[in-house]
């Protein structure tokens, strides 16, 4: 095999990506899952959690009605509502009319009553802010309902072990939403497209009847598959660095970048051999996507089942929760990618001499 | 595609399903052991073992704090110490979700329910009259600055009246749902780790730590159910199409009596019947109402439509690949962004998916409803139809050009030969559903973002997108002349632009989207601000600018062209609304 037939073969694919500016798109892409996805997660956490974002539900006007309850000191506390003793039908007037952002009723339940306290809590229907008030809301009740156990706590049989958990600012859906899936999606994406551009590569050759032309020149079968299968690898570590570096801008770091990129482009590269050789053998775009585009959905789904799956072992790396065991894995898919490289080499070679004999 | 295929499929088909089956069964692993943990207590040790997010280290003392910093969690003495970090932080919320869980297996199992859980809320939601609006009242969602005094209503006072302090429900039929495992509510960490919820739920009344309101993530779900298959499909037309194409296999097909529109009928009915078979089997398998195929139909017709337009435009498969890949991301978001919303916000019925959303959840849509949702999907498939009937010719189709040259070539073939004017006026007019269908795309984006930021990134965005599309008629009769038109040509042109565009937005407004124009968002978007002869004048502006760009420095200037009319756009509307900031 002649690195230089490789070589300009790739270049000849990679010159006919960069003309049809597909690649622009496949970026564009990118880019819109991205912020497809952060959209998601800023928008959803704004939402539903809005101290997350270190916004506070505070200062919302609450009505309250019914008796007297140490429920109103917590509103105002650790809820950081201001709350206004009224008449229940005026409050939820003017909760309709927006001055409110919810009533609470507390019925004149004592404490240790033998039945439950029963608040009922008004909202607007269709709400953003009702939704930010929940938040605050939710942290009041809760509180309540701890003074309320504690009341009742004789009467229960077993107690939790008591846990002193210091208060959390939630950030664990955004620390688990970048690593656990921004990350992943973002670095595997180009081995997925490349993969299907791999099988355009090859079922064009076929389609346009350019193949023997190829092959008229010094060029061999084998050749060609490889120019083809590298100039479609080469595009993922550069994406996919190029994506390292992007987080890196926006503050996201990322442990291990260079096992992280290993372990990308061993995936990626047998990725794009299960396309090759899918291409090869049905010589025919929409067989060759088809087939691929199912198997691969197939091989995800099953892969995702087994704990040390390559996106399992990306989160870890790039969180920086990996392990001696974890770097051996690492190693063990660069193997297996090579392994794949070599069968799929040979399957090369068997074609090509069909395709000569 | 050949015969040959059939038994892989099916082999295909059973691995899907085996692998399906797999993973529902042993769950996702893509977070075990993201977060480490160390105890020397054993409660302490089996409350971690029971979430698979933590690697777990159980010794001595000593031994932990020998190498503390390698852990991002330390449970010891009855407290919990955290690593100083983002992953720490995200641990201890982990944490307190599993302390949480196990305080719940604990408190589920006690015999005084009311002792395990005294607090009981009971949610009533009450309907306000002003929906999209309150976004625009405080600078974000929750700034709304309460005064010294209780709020006086300023209507009517209704009686409400007073709730009864029991749970009106017998103690053995709450027992018998306490202990009935409850379905797992949908929260943020579901998608995303999961946890379940394991407390008792009774019908309407709530515990505190169930009181936050349900995210529609279950719309994830339809959005895979419902539209991947519909995508899948209509790959096939494309392919379809690009197939007549590739080795001008269509000629024949061309030299037939029938015409354009025949043709494209034919071709794309087996597909639409497929798409509509495949959407009502998922009906019948889910027990879903047959009802949903209602606002899946115009879904379908767009997809047939935009994969016609991507069949007949991409000049390889693998353009065709990238644009199909393209076309559906940004065709998911749009169906989905709003769905997250629904029952939240009435920007959730931008989507047709969210009247799926609501038909599951039993709550069904009215007439006005569906026109809202819907209507930009019909107009935008006659739109897109309209283009591709008038352009599937031997010239078009076999031609290699680049895609915005052949955009260009597509909007110059249905011009009207002996009236441009008047074809130009009836091409703005047709491009306005695609426009707000972009442009609702911004809106859901945006929508939620601190007032004065969401209104400046949508008038620049909006700005843009209409300069764009008036620009892509003024291109095409330069394609028409074949060279730069005089310009008088020009001048009338950019009027007649201005006119269909200007009539477009007006006709669509009356027919359909008067929720969003009530607010400040359909201002920036539908030139709401001002007098007919503005907006009209400002459509005219934008055109004639890239007009001029075009006739003075060639097609390399078309860029700087949008971009100066885009600006003189966003300014006359910062302008304009500056008043109502």
């Amino acid at each position: 095999m002649n690195a230089r037939h490789v070589w300009t073969i790739a270049k000849k694919d990679l010159r006919g990506v960069k003309s049809e500016r597909t690649i622009v798109l496949a970026i564009l892409l990118q880019v819109f899952i991205a912020m497809f996805s952060s959209f998601l997660v800023v928008g959803l956490t704004s939402l539903y959690d809005p101290a997350a974002l270190g916004e506070q539900g505070g200062g919302l006007a609450i009505g309250y009605a019914g008796a007297d309850s140490p429920l109103a000191g917590l509103l105002e506390e650790p809820g950081g509502f201001t709350v206004y003793p009224m008449n229940l039908s005026e409050a939820v007037a003017a909760l309709k009319e927006r001055q409110l952002s919810a009533v609470v009723y507390v019925p004149d339940t004592p404490p240790d009553a033998e039945g439950p306290v029963k608040v009922t809590l008004y909202t607007i229907k269709n709400d953003i802010q009702g939704a930010v008030a929940s938040a605050g809301l939710k942290d009041a009740f809760e509180a309540y309902e701890e003074e309320l156990r504690d009341v009742r706590s004789g009467r229960l049989a077993a107690v939790p072990v008591d846990l002193a958990v210091p208060e959390s600012e939630g950030g664990q859906t955004f620390f688990l939403f970048v690593y656990g899936l921004l990350i992943p999606l973002l670095l595997f994406l180009p081995a997925i497209i490349s993969a299907s551009l791999v099988i355009d590569f090859v079922t064009e050759e076929y389609g346009a009847q350019t193949l023997e032309t190829l092959l008229s020149t010094p060029v061999t079968f084998v050749e060609c598959f490889w120019g083809k299968v590298l100039a479609a690898w080469i595009l993922v570590p550069l994406q996919a660095g190029a994506w390292l570096l992007l987080l890196a801008v926006n503050g996201i770091f990322i442990e291990n970048a260079f096992a992280v990129l290993a372990l990308v482009s061993a995936a990626s590269l047998a990725l794009i051999l299960l396309g090759g050789v899918t291409a090869l053998h049905y010589r025919e775009r929409t067989a060759a996507q088809f087939v691929y585009s199912t198997a691969l959905v197939a091989v995800i789904l099953a892969a995702l089942a087994v704990p040390g799956n390559p996106g399992h072992l990306l989160v870890l790396l790039s969180a920086g929760a990996a392990g001696p065991w974890e770097y051996m894995m690492v190693a063990a898919s660069v193997l297996g990618a090579v392994v794949l490289a070599l069968l799929a080499g040979r399957y090369a070679r068997a074609m090509g001499n069909r395709a000569r004999g | 595609m050949s015969k040959e295929v059939l038994p892989v499929t099916a082999v295909l088909l059973l691995a899907l399903l085996l692998a399906t089956g797999l993973t529902a069964q042993s769950g996702v692993h893509l977070h075990d052991g993201i977060y480490t943990a160390a105890t020397d207590d054993d409660a302490a040790a089996a409350i971690l073992a029971g979430d698979p997010r933590f690697s777990t280290t159980h010794t001595d003392l000593a031994a932990i704090l020998k190498d503390a910093d390698r852990y991002d969690l330390i449970v010891t003495g009855g407290q919990v110490w955290v690593a100083r970090s983002a992953k720490g932080e995200a641990a201890l919320a982990a944490f307190e979700t599993t302390y949480r869980h196990y305080q719940n297996t604990i408190y589920g199992t006690a015999d005084d329910l009311f002792a395990a859980y005294p607090l009981w809320i009971d949610t009533t939601e009450v309907r306000s009259e002003l929906d999209f609006t309150a976004t625009e009242a405080g600078t974000s969602a929750g700034m709304q600055r309460p005064s010294h005094s209780a709020p006086k209503p300023s209507g009517t006072v209704e009686a409400v009246p007073t709730p009864a302090a029991d749970l009106g429900i017998d103690e053995d039929a709450l027992r018998e749902t306490a202990a009935r495992v409850p379905a797992g509510t949908d929260q943020v960490d579901r998608v995303l780790g999961g946890d379940q919820q394991d407390e008792p739920e009774l019908g309407r009344f709530k515990t505190p730590s169930q009181l936050s309101p349900p995210l529609p993530f279950d719309s994830l779900i339809y959005v895979f159910v419902f539209i991947f298959p519909l995508y899948f499909t209509s790959q096939f037309f494309m392919m379809a199409i690009a197939n007549e194409r590739s080795g001008r296999r269509g000629e024949v097909l061309l030299s037939t009596p029938a015409g354009p529109g025949t043709i494209i009928a034919g071709k794309a009915l087996p597909y639409f019947l497929l798409m509509l078979a495949v959407s009502a089997a998922i009906l019948l398998v889910t027990g879903g109402p047959l009802a949903v195929l209602l606002p899946l139909i115009p879904v379908i017709l767009f997809f047939l439509a935009a994969a016609l337009l991507i069949g007949m435009t991409a000049r390889s498969f693998r353009e065709l690949s990238f644009l199909s890949i393209f076309f559906s991301t940004v065709m998911t978001a749009y169906l989905f962004f709003p769905t997250v919303f629904a029952n939240v916000h009435a920007v959730s019925l931008v989507s047709p998916l969210t009247l799926v959303v609501l038909l599951f959840e039993g709550s069904g849509f009215g007439a006005a409803d569906y026109v809202y949702a819907t209507a930009l999907f019909y107009l935008g498939t006659a739109a897109i139809l309209f283009l591709c009937i008038k352009n599937f010719n031997e010239e078009r189709l076999f031609s290699q050009e680049r895609l915005t040259a052949k955009i260009t070539a597509f909007v110059a073939g249905a011009m009207a030969r002996g009236h441009p004017f008047a074809s130009l006026v009836a091409l703005n007019i047709l491009s306005i559903p695609l426009v707000f269908m972009v442009q609702m795309m911004y809106l859901v984006l945006l929508f939620n973002l601190p007032l004065p930021f969401s209104i400046v990134c949508l008038i620049l965005l909006a700005a843009l997108t209409e300069e764009v599309f008036k620009s892509v008629g003024i291109a095409a009769l330069f394609r028409r002349a074949g060279g730069a038109p005089g310009w008088k040509t020009l001048g009338i042109a950019a009027a007649a632009t201005g006119l269909g565009f200007l009539l477009g937005e007006k006709l669509l407004l009356f027919v359909m989207l008067s929720q969003v124009t009530g607010s400040v968002f359909g201002d920036v978007l539908f030139s709401g601000v001002g007098l007919l002869w503005m907006p009209f004048l400002l459509h005219t502006v934008g055109a004639a600018i890239v007009a001029a760009y075009l006739k003075i420095g060639g097609t390399r200037a078309y860029p700087f062209g949008v971009l100066t009319a885009g600006c003189v756009h966003a300014l006359y509307n910062f302008v304009l609304i500056g008043g109502a900031l």
